[in-house]
């Protein structure tokens, strides 16, 4: 199962958007086919939910939306599938997918809101961590 | 040879019964040397060897000093379907590696009564059960909030 | 292989310029540069032409300095053929050190006097029949000594094959593996196999108490230990039993080692034989990270090295420092970090209404603490540094709340009417060092052998080695030198200034005198009473003159020195009755029940100890091990640690801690960084920031107005009781609770 997108090859370039698009949603699909199994590997039933994942990784497609080169487009897909394949293949560890997908980018802290309006940087590192 | 292993064959028959001999023949494992071809050596050897002694466990060691020296002495697992080299206890190990000529019968009476503990099989890779996960690790569930220090507790008030 | 020759030769000119262009541009990162340039290290590759010429001079070993007390005394030896001037009186080891010749010794610690028994020291001396023991032979005039013939490298493989015949083979298990001197020194002068068929000798164990862990197999009597309990800690514990194969090391009945030194065997002893109890087993000492780090548990800031494996403080050990520590620490220095991993403090809480606590969000913790402050008064803020405080968080500390309109800013210790105006009023006037130098001592109030037992160590090397007198007055102490007891209350003391006393002969006949003064006379009520008589005292015996200075007082807490620099004292004395909002800088040892009830308590720190109860708001804080500080020891000295692991949990550094709460309570300080704070102490106590230099006191004591203050006949008290369980982290410690259980019982 977990090697079923190891013989991912290169394909022909995307014609025209049209045909992109398609690929992208193709690549969306088999995505959350394997969340289950990422999932599972992973241990992230306490940490994450299926659904969680599944709008991280619409989120990271939705980021590039403003993308209308097939040719970017493609590029991007490989590299999407290039780093679900490593996700499925467990050559990574837990705390990498934690750190990237469940966390997100924006750090530990979620609570950004209109609060930390007109707070100075040293508060905002002083919130974040002792070490900054 | 062949004539013998069928007349041995014949007789257990004839001593056991039919049902009994059957049962026997699974027992030992018999059965399993059809996919096995290993345990089928094994078994082909033990034709005509001395069994030199039986463990705890059920290991059986034999010896034959007709063969080829340095493979005169071999075991037969007492498990026919899971069976890997650390089955064998401290005692027989010297034996059967040709260290010493004392069998584990013999070695058994200097293991020490106070510390010595009971030999254990590595249960490497049978399951999640035997996979050692550290303090504070993930998938360690009795110990995932442990911490290198200890926090100070509000119980008093 | 031809044609790779033959490409290194072609590409070499090239690469050897190509490295000097670049070590002229880089400063290699090296202790010997003079080694390392291209001129040094094409030297060697010459062939010896000029073979008449002495050798290059060498530097000493380990910065081995000569002090010459008299110029006509020195003298003139050889060693390998060169050349070394020394004073009369060294011996042939020292000048051999001088001349840059590092001797393989066992037995020899410079520090200790000499036994001579190990005999591995060994080297040819001319003109001498057999190979002398150089650590015990005086050098004498032209002597022409030879350190690496074969005589005197045979001799060496000899005595190392007698003393590995009943050594254990068990360097994988030893503690000492990897930085133990006979497995250096069995390197160069071991053989590979051994001779011996027989049984190896095997020692019973003894128990020295919980510190010290005795091999005593591994023992290969050097007597070290043996010279240090005897000389050094002062305690007549250790000893050698038997003779011959039959010798050992033991106490002479069944007794645990009682000195608050005894560590330090565990550093000198060359072998396994003495290792540290509480690291045993934890780590081998080539994983560990060494960090140069100050001692905060007393006041005399001994320098040691923390060594950390990962997030753990595995080991502490001492770091060489002539002026403060010499190579020595006390056993609460070397044992108490295993209280860095005990009750700590880890996330912000908040006390709800039905007296629990619960552990908050950095953001709701200040939130609440702002709404608290803003509610208050100015005038009815305290804030109390702790005893383990930095400079750096005191001043941030001291800013604050002069801001939020409170004056009423201390540290713990200091008393609640200290003079911060006079510094010499509150240092160690002679240096810890310059008390070697002293020659009558006169102790008030104070038992440095718990208070501070480096300077108790410093007395005691002074009363050894000139017979100094001592005179003590407070309550019935063990010292480990001679003294005479002089009485237990400032009475004694007015005697004295009044001349009536007959230690006062003693005292006006010095040369040096020295006046110790203990810090816990700064709690009591007559205080400068007893500091105006001290004063007439130091008039009449002539104790501060220009070039001498013997007028100390003997500080008990890390933070204290550095909190009066800075000008952390109270505005009434009777603040902290009538506090609406205490804030508590990691202060533990605050008397609880006269915070009034309806006061709210702010405690800042690293454990929960024992104001933490008593706290609305609890902020974790960083300990010393964890942050970057400056810390001014007795002597006046600044030195800083170092962060050698990282923090616990949510906790802050303490500065960062009060910066932030500034701001979010509207009153912005004006600093985001350590630089920033360090510039503002710049500007109240420039000596804080000269690190690793002594400022002295440049205004004496005599400027001071007098006090018509009579003295009470209270007598002087005992500052520490338990000499293991001082602060919050030695009370966390179990390894302390263990000494204080087993050392100090009765």
């Amino acid at each position: 199962m977990a090697f079923s997108l190891r013989s991912v090859k290169v394909p022909p370039n995307s014609a025209n958007l049209a045909e992109a698009r398609t690929r992208v949603f193709d690549f969306f699909r088999s995505a959350c086919r394997s969340l289950p199994t990422i999932m599972d590997i992973y241990n992230l039933d306490d940490v994450a939910k299926v659904s969680q994942l599944r709008s991280t990784i619409a989120s990271e497609i939705r980021k590039n939306s403003h993308v209308t080169n097939p040719k970017v487009i493609d590029m991007l897909l490989f590299k999407g599938m290039e780093e679900l394949n490593n996700i499925v293949e467990h050559a990574k560890q837990r705390h990498h997918i934690i750190g990237q997908y469940v966390v997100g980018r924006q750090g530990l802290v979620q609570d950004l809101g209109t609060k930390d309006q007109g707070i100075s940087d040293f508060l905002k590192n002083f919130y974040n961590s002792n070490y900054s | 040879m062949a004539w013998s292993v069928v007349k041995n064959a014949m007789k257990g028959i004839r001593e056991k019964g039919v049902g009994n001999f059957l049962r026997e023949l699974k027992e030992e494992g018999y059965l399993k040397c059809l996919p096995d071809g290993n345990l089928l050596q094994t078994k082909i050897h033990n034709i005509g060897a001395k069994l030199v002694g039986v463990d705890k466990f059920g290991n059986k060691y034999y010896e034959n000093l007709d063969v080829q020296c340095g493979r005169h002495r071999w075991v037969e697992y007492a498990e026919k379907g899971r069976y890997n080299a650390s089955q064998v206890p401290a005692e027989w190990h010297g034996w059967l590696h040709y260290i010493t000529d004392h069998t584990g019968d013999e070695l058994l009476m200097l293991k020490p009564k106070r510390y010595g503990i009971e030999h254990k099989e590595n249960f490497s890779g049978e399951g999640d059960d035997y996979i050692y996960h550290s303090k504070g690790h993930a998938l360690n569930p009795g110990q995932r909030e442990w911490t290198r220090y200890q926090s100070w507790q509000p119980t008093k008030s | 292989m031809g044609l790779g020759m033959l490409a290194s030769r072609v590409i070499r000119p090239t690469a050897s310029k190509l490295s000097r262009n670049l070590l002229f541009q880089v400063r290699p990162i090296v202790s010997t540069p003079e080694l390392h340039t291209p001129e040094a290290s094409a030297a060697p590759a010459q062939p010896e032409s000029t073979p008449d010429l002495p050798p290059p001079p060498r530097t000493p070993v380990g910065g081995a300095r000569i002090h010459f007390p008299n110029p006509d005394d020195a003298i003139e030896v050889f060693v390998d053929g060169y050349p070394v001037k020394i004073p009369k009186g060294m011996t042939v080891l020292q000048a051999c050190e001088v001349a840059g010749v590092d001797i393989p010794r066992f037995c020899y610690h410079s520090r200790l006097s000499i036994a001579g028994n190990c005999r591995m020291c060994l080297v040819e001396v001319e003109k001498s029949p057999k190979p002398v023991a150089s650590c015990a032979m005086p050098a004498l005039p032209g002597m022409k000594i030879k350190t690496d013939t074969p005589v005197a490298k045979k001799a060496r493989e000899g005595v190392m094959e007698f003393l590995l015949m009943n050594h254990p083979l068990d360097c994988p298990i030893c503690d000492q593996g990897g930085e133990c001197d006979l497995q250096d020194q069995s390197m160069a002068f071991g053989s590979d196999r051994g001779r011996f068929t027989e049984m190896k000798r095997s020692v019973v164990d003894k128990n020295l108490g919980p510190l010290v862990k005795t091999v005593m197999t591994r023992c290969i009597q050097c007597t070290r230990c043996v010279r240090f309990a005897t000389e050094v800690a002062g305690v007549q514990d250790l000893g050698m039993l038997g003779r011959g194969s039959g010798e050992e090391i033991g106490t002479y009945v069944e007794k645990l080692m009682t000195s608050e030194l005894s560590g330090n065997v565990i550093d000198i002893c060359p072998v396994g034989a003495l290792t540290s109890k509480p690291f045993a087993f934890k780590a081998r000492n080539w994983e560990l990270k060494g960090t140069e780090s100050i001692d905060v548990t007393d006041a005399v800031g001994s320098n040691i090295r923390i060594d950390s494996r990962g997030a753990e403080v595995i080991r502490i050990l001492p770091r060489l420092n002539e002026d403060i520590n010499e190579e020595w620490i006390s056993d609460k220095t070397r044992f108490f970090y295993d209280g860095l991993k005990r009750q700590r403090l880890n996330d912000p809480m908040i006390r709800g209404a039905d007296g629990r606590f619960k552990a908050v969000s950095w953001r709701d913790a200040l939130a609440v603490v702002a709404e608290v402050l803003h509610q208050v008064k100015g005038e009815e803020i305290v804030g109390i540094a702790g005893k383990l405080s930095d400079a750096e968080s005191m001043m941030a500390l001291k800013d604050f709340l002069n801001r939020l309109g409170s004056n009423n800013i201390w540290c713990e210790g200091n008393g609640m009417n200290p003079d911060a105006d006079l510094r010499s009023g509150y240092i160690m006037n002679s240096t810890i060092a310059g008390l070697e130098k002293a020659d009558v001592f006169l102790l008030v109030g104070t038992q440095p052998r718990v208070e501070a037992a480096m300077v108790n160590a410093r007395i005691r090397k002074t009363v050894r080695a000139t017979q100094a007198k001592v005179g003590y007055i407070g309550p019935a102490a063990d010292f480990n030198y001679d003294h005479q007891h002089l009485g237990t209350d400032p009475q004694t003391l007015g005697e004295i200034a009044e001349g009536r006393h007959p230690f006062c002969s003693a005292l006006m006949n010095a040369k040096n005198p020295a006046i110790i003064v203990g810090a816990s006379i700064f709690e009591r009520k007559d205080k400068d009473a007893i500091f105006s008589a001290l004063e007439t005292i130091s008039k009449n015996a002539n104790v501060v003159r220009p070039d001498w200075n013997g007028f100390n007082v003997l500080l008990l807490n890390a933070a204290q020195a550095a909190a009066l620099d800075l000008g952390l004292v109270p505005e009434s004395e009777k603040s902290i009755e009538s506090a609406k909002f205490v804030y508590l800088m990691g202060a533990d040892d605050v008397d609880m029940e006269k915070v009034p009830a309806d006061a709210f308590v702010l405690y800042q720190g690293h454990h929960g100890d024992r104001s933490v109860y008593r706290a609305n708001v609890i902020l974790p804080a960083a300990a010393f091990s964890e942050k970057e500080g400056t810390y001014e020891n007795t002597e006046g000295c600044s030195q800083q640690t170092l962060p050698a692991v990282p923090t616990v949990g949510d906790a802050r550094d303490d500065w960062k801690i009060i910066r932030a709460l500034s701001e979010v309570a509207g009153l912005r300080l004006p600093y985001d960084s350590l630089g920033a704070i360090q510039s503002r102490i710049r500007t109240v106590a420039p000596n804080l920031l000269r690190t690793d230099e002594r400022e002295p006191a440049t205004f004496s004591a005599s400027l001071k107005p007098n006090s018509n203050q009579k003295m009470s006949s209270t007598p002087f008290g005992t500052a520490i009781e338990n000499f293991y369980m001082t602060d919050s982290i030695t009370r966390a410690s179990k390894i302390m609770a263990q000494c204080s259980a087993s050392l100090l019982k009765k």
